[in-house]
């Protein structure tokens, strides 16, 4: 019998998504990004559409949670560069923010607004959007952006991202530059029913020092929204770099976000993703601990009610000797939440003298509520120090008596005993002005609940 | 003094909620105001149940009988709405609440029991623990201990009686707060209590404990002796000095009798 040899057919391909609207979009931009376009597309034809055969998305059933079909481009909306003009959710979160050294702030995908202090652009600090960078900064983006940190080929999202990012922040910090302050970048989501595609890139010069905190939210929305983010993030030798996430999207939107991080020798890496929002959020990090010395801590917290389902797939790739990193996330699970924490620790031949630690620990607050978590490792060097642990435990009722018995209400008691369940990856953050602003994005979530 | 007692317990049969077995078997006591009561009884007695029966515990049903607090009928209540009618239980196993300081726990507890809309005065509020910690000899940087976590036997009991001193109870009940206390903790303890009957004449103490010792510092005015799920004999201080002696073995008879 002949083998039947028709190749299947694209999956993904929609009346929003294809190539010709790839074409259409990138038309008027040069020919390097047009190439990388088109490249990116054809990746993504070639690529399946995850399903739960596989062990990466066994618990996100992209079938049941995804509608790609549904999906529309978002109108342009040239909003002017007006905080006043902002819508209020949007100016809320801005205002709460605490002093920053650059502030970059849009809507719907796109960036509207960009300051940084003067000093620090004459010592050659760029921030400024992925957008305005083609024109300003095209070496740079030629560079970095969906090359070596997050090809195409990492997966049928980041090619999708890559034929379609329509903005993003590109921060770049010369040798040497240290920021004390953080970046705070805030990003709304307005419209309903559309596909955003965003992209993050940081480099950070040998000796630098900077932090980003990633701000994404929006009202609930009334049918689903795609929100992509890919987030590219390298630290040169010495370099000190935390990138700091924090997802607060309405009910209705698929936040999809895949993360790399390249850690060279001698540099930090920290990253701390905070996910409250969104119906269906799956966040992909890999952490890449590239030369000796390189460090990277991965914090992560969450926190579900109703019907909310948290996906996070975590990798640490220790590629180099001498190399160590940490990763804890906790989660609180309300109502009928649901989360799934998949890590590997993967220690490569060269990894001798490795360090790694990864812990994930959940806490459920409903008989309804489910947590998966399946820590990994896979060893190929001899000399390494490795642990990974995984806890799933009930909020139990002499807790609550306890509380309750000194008078405390059955939410105040439940309230405290997560403020303090999740505290415990707060006081690992470094930086004093973020500990404040997740602490009260928890407690925000809290009063919802 | 008042002439209702501050807590009033008739006939008052629990069980536990899911399997059902009785533990309470018919229990009446009466502990009017500015009193202080001590339950002794043997393992198994049921005096830790009563104990959380009163406070509300959610494993337990009272199948019959009453319990009135200042007159009110309080089985219907909430644990928090017994808290802020007046009730407090010292545990005797003090719960751990990891990553949650006293100082916050017992700032969010402050305030609940202020009437709606009335705010916590956040100056008054660390200038009386740090005060109530002193008449405890507690260390004050152990107000931002996360709650119980990793603390000693003895530290968890001087914590419970720190909560007491700052919730100022109109009716205290005590579940051992004694066992595991070194003699100069006891004393410290016992110090702090007798200073806050002292500060109000009209607060109820209900003390359950295994040993005189105890008695001795904080001095009863009546003493009940509890087995099988009901109270036995009630006399004076006399009757913890008897069992001292003699032991339950006389009341065993008697339940079995
Ligand atoms: N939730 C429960 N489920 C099953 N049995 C229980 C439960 N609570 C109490 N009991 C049983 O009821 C009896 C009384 O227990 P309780 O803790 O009240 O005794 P106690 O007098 O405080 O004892 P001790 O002096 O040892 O503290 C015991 O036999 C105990 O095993
Ligand atoms: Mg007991």
């Amino acid at each position: 019998m002949p083998m039947d040899t028709t190749t299947m057919d694209p999956e993904g391909v929609t009346e929003t998504l294809n190539r010709e609207k790839v074409q259409a979009y990138s038309g008027p931009e040069p020919e390097w990004l047009k190439e990388r376009r088109s490249h990116a597309w054809e990746v993504y034809e070639k690529t399946p559409m995850p399903t739960t055969r596989l062990e990466e998305w066994r618990y996100t059933d992209l079938k049941k949670k995804l509608d790609l079909d549904g999906l529309a481009w978002p109108e342009v909306t040239e909003c002017a560069d007006d905080f006043d003009a902002c819508p209020d959710g949007l100016r809320d979160a801005m205002e709460a923010d605490r002093a920053a050294a650059g502030h970059v702030w849009g809507i719907d995908g796109l960036v509207f607004h960009i300051d940084l202090e003067e000093d620090l652009q004459q010592k050659g600090v760029v921030l400024t959007s992925t957008r305005r960078a083609v024109d300003s900064h095209p070496d740079l983006l030629k560079q970095y952006l969906a090359t070596e940190t997050l090809p195409p080929e990492s997966g049928k999202f980041e090619a999708l991202n890559a034929s379609f990012w329509t903005d993003g922040i590109l921060l770049y910090v010369p040798s040497g530059v240290r920021l004390d302050l953080p970046i705070r970048v805030t990003r709304w989501v307005s419209q309903t029913g559309v596909a955003l595609f965003s992209r993050t890139l940081v480099i950070a010069e040998p000796g630098s020092q900077v932090s980003l905190v990633d701000e994404i939210l929006s009202d609930d929305l009334e049918s689903q929204t795609l929100v992509s983010d890919a987030v590219e993030v390298v630290a040169k030798d010495g370099a000190q770099v935390q990138y700091v996430s924090l997802q607060r999207l309405g009910h209705g939107a698929f936040y999809q976000s895949s993360q790399r991080t390249l850690a060279q020798r001698d540099s930090t890496l920290d990253t701390l993703n905070v996910s409250m929002g969104a119906s269906t959020s799956r966040v992909d990090l890999n952490a890449q601990l590239l030369g000796p010395g390189a460090n990277s801590d991965m914090l992560g917290l969450y926190f579900g009610d109703d019907t909310q389902h948290f996906d996070h797939n975590t990798s640490q790739d220790h590629v180099a000797p001498n190399t160590s990193s940490d990763l804890l996330y906790k989660g609180a699970l309300d109502n009928e939440s649901r989360s799934v924490f998949r890590g590997i620790i993967r220690v490569h031949p060269k990894g001798q003298k490795t360090d790694a630690y990864q812990t994930n620990r959940n806490l459920l607050l409903s008989d309804n509520a489910r947590a998966d978590s399946l820590p990994n490792l896979e060893i190929q060097a001899d000399d390494v120090r490795c642990s990974h642990g995984a806890t799933v435990g009930q909020l139990d009722a002499e807790s609550r008596f306890y509380l309750m018995s000194r008078g405390l209400t059955r939410e105040q008691a439940e309230r405290l005993v997560v403020m303090g369940f999740l505290g415990e990856v707060l006081s690992r953050l470094p930086l004093g002005g973020v500990v404040e602003k997740v602490t009260n994005v928890i407690e925000e979530k809290l009063r919802q609940v | 003094m008042s002439d209702a007692p501050v807590l009033q317990i008739r006939n008052l049969h629990a069980k536990v909620a899911e399997e059902g077995t009785e533990i309470l078997h018919g229990l009446d006591l009466d502990i009017p105001a500015g009193e202080v009561h001590a339950i002794m009884g043997p393992n198994g007695s049921g005096k830790s149940t009563l104990a959380k029966v009163i406070a509300g515990h959610p494993e337990y049903e009272v199948t019959e009988g009453t319990v009135t607090f200042h007159g009110e009928d309080i089985l219907e209540m909430e644990p928090d709405e017994r808290s802020q009618a007046g009730l407090f239980l010292a545990f005797q196993y003090p719960v751990e609440i990891p990553g949650v300081s006293i100082a916050n726990f017992m700032r969010t507890a402050k305030q609940a029991h202020l009437p709606e809309g009335e705010e916590l005065d956040l100056f008054d509020f660390q200038d009386e623990l740090l005060d109530r910690m002193k008449l405890l000899d507690m260390d004050p940087t152990f107000a931002e201990r996360p709650v119980n976590d990793g603390f000693s036997g003895g530290e968890k009991k001087r914590n419970e009686i720190l909560q007491m001193a700052m919730l100022k109870p109109s009716m205290a009940l005590m579940d051992e707060t004694d066992s595991g206390l070194d003699i100069d903790a006891l004393q410290v303890v016992a110090h702090g209590v007798n200073a806050l009957t002292e500060e109000d004449s009209q607060m109820g103490v209900l003390l359950i404990t295994h040993y005189q010792r105890l008695l001795n510092y904080i001095k009863p005015d009546v003493v009940h002796v509890m087995v099988d799920g009901k109270i036995v004999k009630t006399g004076g201080p006399e009757v913890a000095l008897e069992l001292e002696e003699e032991g339950y073995a006389d009341y065993r008879e008697f339940e079995t009798a």
